[in-house]
Protein backbone atom coordinates (compact mmCIF):
# COMPACT_ATOMS: atom_id res chain seq x y z
CA UNK A 1 0.00 0.00 0.00
CA UNK A 2 1.53 3.63 -0.89
CA UNK A 3 2.91 5.61 1.66
CA UNK A 4 0.09 7.98 1.81
CA UNK A 5 -0.90 10.19 4.42
CA UNK A 6 -3.21 7.45 6.09
CA UNK A 7 -4.17 8.07 9.31
CA UNK A 8 -5.33 11.67 9.62
CA UNK A 9 -8.81 12.96 10.16
CA UNK A 10 -10.32 15.72 8.52
CA UNK A 11 -12.14 18.94 9.93
CA UNK A 12 -14.60 20.87 7.60
CA UNK A 13 -16.17 23.93 9.65
CA UNK A 14 -19.17 25.88 8.65
CA UNK A 15 -17.04 28.87 9.47
CA UNK A 16 -20.57 30.78 9.47
CA UNK A 17 -19.99 34.47 9.80
CA UNK A 18 -23.30 35.01 9.98
CA UNK A 19 -23.93 33.58 14.10
CA UNK A 20 -21.34 33.47 17.19
CA UNK A 21 -21.62 29.58 16.91
CA UNK A 22 -20.03 29.68 13.60
CA UNK A 23 -17.28 31.45 15.14
CA UNK A 24 -16.94 28.82 17.91
CA UNK A 25 -16.74 26.22 15.31
CA UNK A 26 -14.29 27.87 13.37
CA UNK A 27 -12.28 28.80 16.35
CA UNK A 28 -12.01 24.93 18.65
CA UNK A 29 -11.98 23.82 14.98
CA UNK A 30 -8.43 25.74 14.68
CA UNK A 31 -8.03 24.54 18.41
CA UNK A 32 -7.47 21.37 17.39
CA UNK A 33 -5.79 21.93 13.89
CA UNK A 34 -3.03 24.12 15.68
CA UNK A 35 -2.89 22.46 18.76
CA UNK A 36 -4.92 19.71 20.15
CA UNK A 37 -4.25 17.24 17.19
CA UNK A 38 -1.69 19.03 15.21
CA UNK A 39 -0.38 16.50 13.18
CA UNK A 40 -3.54 14.42 13.18
CA UNK A 41 -6.13 16.74 11.47
CA UNK A 42 -6.06 18.61 8.37
CA UNK A 43 -8.87 20.90 7.29
CA UNK A 44 -10.24 21.86 3.99
CA UNK A 45 -12.40 25.40 3.45
CA UNK A 46 -16.16 24.34 2.98
CA UNK A 47 -16.96 26.33 -0.55
CA UNK A 48 -13.62 24.42 -2.10
CA UNK A 49 -16.01 21.11 -2.51
CA UNK A 50 -17.31 23.66 -5.28
CA UNK A 51 -15.00 26.09 -6.06
CA UNK A 52 -11.91 23.43 -6.31
CA UNK A 53 -11.25 20.35 -8.19
CA UNK A 54 -11.43 16.58 -8.21
CA UNK A 55 -8.97 16.41 -5.50
CA UNK A 56 -10.64 18.96 -2.82
CA UNK A 57 -14.10 16.85 -3.58
CA UNK A 58 -12.37 13.78 -2.78
CA UNK A 59 -11.37 15.68 0.83
CA UNK A 60 -14.05 12.86 2.81
CA UNK A 61 -13.51 9.93 1.04
CA UNK A 62 -10.10 10.00 1.43
CA UNK A 63 -10.16 11.28 5.59
CA UNK A 64 -12.53 10.19 7.71
CA UNK A 65 -14.24 13.58 8.87
CA UNK A 66 -15.61 15.63 11.18
CA UNK A 67 -18.45 17.91 10.18
CA UNK A 68 -18.29 21.04 13.22
CA UNK A 69 -21.65 23.02 12.88
CA UNK A 70 -22.82 26.27 14.36
CA UNK A 71 -26.12 26.02 14.04
CA UNK A 72 -28.62 22.88 13.39
CA UNK A 73 -28.75 24.06 9.37
CA UNK A 74 -25.46 21.72 9.50
CA UNK A 75 -23.90 23.57 6.37
CA UNK A 76 -20.85 21.73 7.15
CA UNK A 77 -22.42 18.31 7.73
CA UNK A 78 -24.71 18.86 4.36
CA UNK A 79 -22.23 20.38 2.22
CA UNK A 80 -19.72 17.34 2.97
CA UNK A 81 -22.16 14.91 2.25
CA UNK A 82 -23.28 16.46 -0.92
CA UNK A 83 -20.03 17.43 -3.01
CA UNK A 84 -17.81 15.11 -1.19
CA UNK A 85 -18.86 12.03 1.25
CA UNK A 86 -20.90 11.62 4.23
CA UNK A 87 -18.27 12.91 7.27
CA UNK A 88 -17.89 10.04 9.83
CA UNK A 89 -19.39 12.04 12.39
CA UNK A 90 -20.82 15.46 13.42
CA UNK A 91 -20.64 18.01 15.71
CA UNK A 92 -23.60 20.78 16.42
CA UNK A 93 -22.29 23.86 18.95
CA UNK A 94 -26.34 25.16 19.29
CA UNK A 95 -26.58 21.68 20.56
CA UNK A 96 -23.51 21.16 22.55
CA UNK A 97 -23.91 24.63 24.42
CA UNK A 98 -27.88 23.65 25.56
CA UNK A 99 -26.80 20.14 26.61
CA UNK A 100 -24.11 21.98 28.79
CA UNK A 101 -26.09 24.66 30.05
CA UNK A 102 -23.29 26.96 28.95
CA UNK A 103 -25.12 29.78 28.46
CA UNK A 104 -26.10 31.88 25.43
CA UNK A 105 -23.18 33.01 23.20
CA UNK A 106 -22.81 36.04 21.85
CA UNK A 107 -20.25 38.68 19.86
CA UNK A 108 -19.58 37.30 16.45
CA UNK A 109 -15.63 38.79 16.26
CA UNK A 110 -15.47 38.88 20.35
CA UNK A 111 -17.49 35.75 21.80
CA UNK A 112 -18.15 36.38 25.96
CA UNK A 113 -17.35 34.27 28.55
CA UNK A 114 -20.29 32.10 27.49
CA UNK A 115 -18.95 32.04 24.03
CA UNK A 116 -15.19 30.97 25.30
CA UNK A 117 -16.63 27.87 27.39
CA UNK A 118 -18.65 26.67 24.38
CA UNK A 119 -15.23 26.84 22.06
CA UNK A 120 -13.38 24.62 25.22
CA UNK A 121 -16.59 22.40 25.25
CA UNK A 122 -16.46 21.80 21.15
CA UNK A 123 -12.64 21.32 20.93
CA UNK A 124 -12.58 18.94 23.32
CA UNK A 125 -15.57 16.35 22.06
CA UNK A 126 -13.67 16.92 18.69
CA UNK A 127 -10.68 15.61 20.47
CA UNK A 128 -12.41 12.60 21.89
CA UNK A 129 -14.02 11.87 18.19
CA UNK A 130 -10.46 12.52 16.56
CA UNK A 131 -8.72 10.10 18.77
CA UNK A 132 -11.96 7.45 18.23
CA UNK A 133 -11.53 7.97 14.53
CA UNK A 134 -7.81 7.40 14.37
CA UNK A 135 -8.39 3.99 15.92
CA UNK A 136 -11.14 2.84 13.21
CA UNK A 137 -10.25 1.32 9.92
CA UNK A 138 -11.18 4.00 6.85
CA UNK A 139 -11.71 2.61 3.83
CA UNK A 140 -11.21 5.25 1.05
CA UNK A 141 -12.89 3.40 -1.90
CA UNK A 142 -16.67 3.53 -0.08
CA UNK A 143 -15.79 6.89 2.44
CA UNK A 144 -17.05 4.55 4.92
CA UNK A 145 -15.81 3.36 8.70
CA UNK A 146 -15.30 -1.03 8.51
CA UNK A 147 -15.26 -2.77 11.43
CA UNK A 148 -11.53 -4.41 11.77
CA UNK A 149 -9.17 -1.84 14.02
CA UNK A 150 -6.17 -0.37 12.51
CA UNK A 151 -3.68 1.11 14.82
CA UNK A 152 -2.71 4.45 14.40
CA UNK A 153 0.63 6.21 13.71
CA UNK A 154 0.21 9.52 13.66
CA UNK A 155 3.29 10.96 10.97
CA UNK A 156 4.63 14.54 11.88
CA UNK A 157 3.05 17.04 9.74
CA UNK A 158 3.11 21.00 10.00
CA UNK A 159 0.51 21.83 7.29
CA UNK A 160 -2.92 21.74 8.68
CA UNK A 161 -4.85 23.46 5.61
CA UNK A 162 -5.85 21.75 2.69
CA UNK A 163 -6.50 24.68 0.67
CA UNK A 164 -4.89 24.60 -3.14
CA UNK A 165 -3.60 21.10 -2.04
CA UNK A 166 -6.01 19.05 -1.80
CA UNK A 167 -5.39 15.72 -2.87
CA UNK A 168 -3.27 14.72 -5.68
CA UNK A 169 -4.99 13.60 -9.12
CA UNK A 170 -4.62 12.56 -12.45
CA UNK A 171 -6.72 12.11 -15.87
CA UNK A 172 -5.88 9.18 -17.98
CA UNK A 173 -7.49 7.78 -20.89
CA UNK A 174 -9.09 4.24 -20.66
CA UNK A 175 -10.74 2.69 -23.75
CA UNK A 176 -10.77 5.70 -24.75
CA UNK A 177 -12.38 7.58 -22.03
CA UNK A 178 -11.47 10.35 -19.77
CA UNK A 179 -10.98 8.99 -16.23
CA UNK A 180 -9.51 11.00 -13.00
CA UNK A 181 -7.96 8.74 -10.78
CA UNK A 182 -7.13 9.69 -7.41
CA UNK A 183 -3.65 9.89 -5.42
CA UNK A 184 -2.53 8.49 -8.80
CA UNK A 185 0.57 11.09 -8.74
CA UNK A 186 1.24 9.63 -4.85
CA UNK A 187 1.44 6.13 -6.09
CA UNK A 188 3.84 6.55 -8.98
CA UNK A 189 6.01 8.62 -6.97
CA UNK A 190 6.15 6.06 -4.15
CA UNK A 191 6.65 2.88 -6.62
CA UNK A 192 9.73 4.91 -8.13
CA UNK A 193 10.98 5.86 -4.60
CA UNK A 194 10.73 2.13 -3.68
CA UNK A 195 13.19 1.36 -6.59
CA UNK A 196 10.20 -1.06 -7.88
CA UNK A 197 11.15 -3.74 -10.87
CA UNK A 198 9.46 -2.55 -14.05
CA UNK A 199 8.01 -6.64 -14.62
CA UNK A 200 5.52 -8.20 -15.53
CA UNK A 201 3.85 -7.88 -12.10
CA UNK A 202 3.72 -4.17 -12.13
CA UNK A 203 0.46 -3.10 -13.43
CA UNK A 204 -1.21 -5.68 -11.30
CA UNK A 205 0.62 -4.14 -8.40
CA UNK A 206 -0.25 -0.33 -9.74
CA UNK A 207 -3.84 -1.53 -9.72
CA UNK A 208 -4.10 -2.92 -6.46
CA UNK A 209 -2.80 0.41 -5.00
CA UNK A 210 -5.29 2.60 -7.64
CA UNK A 211 -8.13 0.85 -6.29
CA UNK A 212 -7.54 1.47 -2.77
CA UNK A 213 -8.79 4.78 -3.85
CA UNK A 214 -10.80 4.94 -6.35
CA UNK A 215 -13.51 2.82 -8.00
CA UNK A 216 -12.59 0.22 -10.90
CA UNK A 217 -15.41 -0.95 -12.47
CA UNK A 218 -16.23 -4.81 -12.74
CA UNK A 219 -14.49 -6.16 -16.00
CA UNK A 220 -12.61 -3.03 -16.75
CA UNK A 221 -9.38 -4.44 -15.14
CA UNK A 222 -7.30 -5.25 -17.33
CA UNK A 223 -7.47 -1.78 -19.49
CA UNK A 224 -6.98 -0.08 -16.01
CA UNK A 225 -4.04 -1.98 -15.79
CA UNK A 226 -2.57 -1.50 -19.27
CA UNK A 227 -3.42 2.12 -18.99
CA UNK A 228 -1.35 2.04 -15.27
CA UNK A 229 1.43 0.83 -16.95
CA UNK A 230 1.82 3.14 -19.92
CA UNK A 231 1.18 6.18 -17.93
CA UNK A 232 3.80 4.84 -15.12
CA UNK A 233 6.44 4.17 -18.13
CA UNK A 234 5.37 8.16 -19.37
CA UNK A 235 6.23 8.76 -15.36
CA UNK A 236 9.65 7.03 -15.35
CA UNK A 237 10.82 9.13 -18.28
CA UNK A 238 9.50 12.43 -17.40
CA UNK A 239 11.83 11.95 -13.93
CA UNK A 240 14.66 10.81 -15.53
CA UNK A 241 14.26 14.15 -17.99
CA UNK A 242 14.25 15.98 -15.19
CA UNK A 243 17.28 14.58 -13.28
CA UNK B 1 -27.24 52.77 -11.79
CA UNK B 2 -27.69 51.44 -8.85
CA UNK B 3 -30.53 52.15 -6.40
CA UNK B 4 -29.85 53.74 -2.83
CA UNK B 5 -32.38 51.10 -1.71
CA UNK B 6 -30.55 48.31 -2.06
CA UNK B 7 -27.81 46.78 -0.47
CA UNK B 8 -24.57 45.15 -1.09
CA UNK B 9 -23.80 42.01 -0.13
CA UNK B 10 -20.72 41.23 1.16
CA UNK B 11 -18.70 37.98 0.65
CA UNK B 12 -15.60 36.79 2.68
CA UNK B 13 -14.03 33.48 1.27
CA UNK B 14 -14.63 31.98 4.55
CA UNK B 15 -11.14 30.42 4.63
CA UNK B 16 -10.10 28.76 7.69
CA UNK B 17 -7.10 27.37 7.10
CA UNK B 18 -4.66 30.64 6.25
CA UNK B 19 -4.16 34.25 7.17
CA UNK B 20 -5.77 35.85 4.45
CA UNK B 21 -8.75 34.31 5.06
CA UNK B 22 -9.10 35.94 8.32
CA UNK B 23 -8.31 39.32 7.56
CA UNK B 24 -10.90 38.90 4.75
CA UNK B 25 -13.25 37.75 7.51
CA UNK B 26 -12.58 40.84 9.35
CA UNK B 27 -12.27 43.06 6.83
CA UNK B 28 -15.89 42.31 5.95
CA UNK B 29 -17.08 42.21 9.52
CA UNK B 30 -15.70 46.21 9.53
CA UNK B 31 -17.28 46.84 6.41
CA UNK B 32 -21.02 45.29 7.59
CA UNK B 33 -20.79 46.14 11.09
CA UNK B 34 -18.58 48.68 11.63
CA UNK B 35 -18.10 51.50 8.25
CA UNK B 36 -21.28 50.58 6.84
CA UNK B 37 -23.76 48.55 8.39
CA UNK B 38 -27.16 49.99 6.58
CA UNK B 39 -25.92 49.59 3.40
CA UNK B 40 -24.05 46.24 3.20
CA UNK B 41 -25.30 43.10 4.44
CA UNK B 42 -22.64 39.85 4.90
CA UNK B 43 -23.72 36.50 3.07
CA UNK B 44 -21.93 33.91 4.37
CA UNK B 45 -20.50 31.78 1.81
CA UNK B 46 -21.30 28.27 3.15
CA UNK B 47 -25.09 28.90 2.89
CA UNK B 48 -24.52 30.02 -0.26
CA UNK B 49 -22.41 26.63 -1.01
CA UNK B 50 -25.58 24.77 0.30
CA UNK B 51 -27.97 26.81 -2.03
CA UNK B 52 -30.14 28.38 0.68
CA UNK B 53 -32.71 30.12 -0.19
CA UNK B 54 -32.55 33.73 1.59
CA UNK B 55 -29.02 34.20 0.50
CA UNK B 56 -29.04 33.14 -3.13
CA UNK B 57 -32.27 35.38 -3.15
CA UNK B 58 -29.96 38.24 -1.38
CA UNK B 59 -26.95 37.79 -3.82
CA UNK B 60 -29.58 37.33 -7.09
CA UNK B 61 -31.05 40.63 -6.47
CA UNK B 62 -28.26 42.65 -4.91
CA UNK B 63 -24.70 43.19 -6.49
CA UNK B 64 -21.33 40.88 -4.12
CA UNK B 65 -18.38 42.54 -3.59
CA UNK B 66 -16.43 39.37 -2.59
CA UNK B 67 -13.29 38.83 -0.92
CA UNK B 68 -11.29 36.43 -1.41
CA UNK B 69 -7.98 34.70 0.67
CA UNK B 70 -6.44 33.06 -1.85
CA UNK B 71 -5.85 32.55 -5.49
CA UNK B 72 -8.43 29.83 -5.78
CA UNK B 73 -11.18 33.03 -5.33
CA UNK B 74 -13.87 30.89 -3.57
CA UNK B 75 -16.64 33.49 -2.74
CA UNK B 76 -15.83 35.18 -6.11
CA UNK B 77 -17.00 32.02 -8.02
CA UNK B 78 -19.44 31.36 -5.33
CA UNK B 79 -21.55 34.36 -6.51
CA UNK B 80 -21.14 33.75 -9.73
CA UNK B 81 -22.04 29.86 -9.79
CA UNK B 82 -25.12 30.92 -7.90
CA UNK B 83 -26.36 33.67 -10.01
CA UNK B 84 -24.96 36.46 -8.81
CA UNK B 85 -22.85 39.72 -9.80
CA UNK B 86 -19.68 40.36 -8.99
CA UNK B 87 -20.04 43.94 -8.99
CA UNK B 88 -16.02 43.99 -7.54
CA UNK B 89 -13.89 41.08 -6.56
CA UNK B 90 -10.89 41.80 -3.50
CA UNK B 91 -8.02 39.73 -3.33
CA UNK B 92 -6.57 40.10 0.15
CA UNK B 93 -3.23 39.23 -1.31
CA UNK B 94 -3.28 42.27 -3.90
CA UNK B 95 -3.86 44.69 -1.02
CA UNK B 96 -1.09 43.51 0.83
CA UNK B 97 1.13 43.77 -2.06
CA UNK B 98 0.19 47.73 -1.83
CA UNK B 99 0.43 47.64 2.22
CA UNK B 100 3.68 45.80 2.90
CA UNK B 101 4.33 47.30 6.46
CA UNK B 102 1.10 45.25 7.20
CA UNK B 103 2.42 41.79 7.52
CA UNK B 104 -0.33 39.58 8.41
CA UNK B 105 0.01 36.20 10.61
CA UNK B 106 -2.32 34.26 12.88
CA UNK B 107 -5.48 32.74 12.03
CA UNK B 108 -8.02 32.39 14.93
CA UNK B 109 -6.52 36.21 16.01
CA UNK B 110 -4.36 38.30 13.99
CA UNK B 111 -1.83 40.15 14.72
CA UNK B 112 -1.15 44.33 14.71
CA UNK B 113 -0.32 44.14 11.08
CA UNK B 114 -3.08 41.76 10.12
CA UNK B 115 -5.72 44.13 12.08
CA UNK B 116 -4.35 46.96 9.69
CA UNK B 117 -4.19 45.26 6.67
CA UNK B 118 -7.90 44.14 7.42
CA UNK B 119 -9.35 48.04 7.74
CA UNK B 120 -7.31 49.25 5.08
CA UNK B 121 -8.87 46.26 3.02
CA UNK B 122 -12.51 47.18 4.61
CA UNK B 123 -12.09 51.22 3.69
CA UNK B 124 -11.34 50.02 -0.13
CA UNK B 125 -14.16 47.79 0.15
CA UNK B 126 -15.99 50.92 1.63
CA UNK B 127 -15.47 53.35 -1.08
CA UNK B 128 -16.35 50.63 -3.43
CA UNK B 129 -19.91 50.20 -1.65
CA UNK B 130 -19.81 54.49 -1.51
CA UNK B 131 -19.65 54.49 -5.18
CA UNK B 132 -21.39 51.80 -6.52
CA UNK B 133 -24.23 53.08 -4.37
CA UNK B 134 -23.99 56.86 -5.93
CA UNK B 135 -24.19 55.41 -9.05
CA UNK B 136 -20.25 56.57 -10.17
CA UNK B 137 -18.60 52.74 -9.84
CA UNK B 138 -20.05 49.28 -11.19
CA UNK B 139 -19.74 46.21 -12.76
CA UNK B 140 -15.66 45.11 -12.86
CA UNK B 141 -13.66 42.41 -11.03
CA UNK B 142 -10.42 43.25 -9.46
Amino acid sequence: MPDLPMKKVGIVSCSGEELPEGTVSRLAALKILEHLRQADTVTICLPLFLAGGEGDRAFARFYPTIAIDGCDKRCAARGTEMYSGKPAAGIIVTELVASQGLGKVEGKRHLNKAGQQAVEATAARITELVDELLHKHWNRTTGTVVDSPLPAAPEPTQASCSCGSGIPVQEVVINGKMVTLIALPLIFQQFHDSDKPVSQELPRALLESVKIYNQVPPGKEDAYAECLAREYAAFLTQQGATK
Amino acid sequence: MTSPTRKMMIVPCSGIGKTYGTVSREAAYTVTEDLRPTQTQLVALALLVLGDDGSRTDIAECPAITIDGCKLACAAKMVQQRGGTVARGFAVLDVYRRYKDFKPSGIAELNDGGQKLARVLAEEVTAVVDGLISGKQGGENA
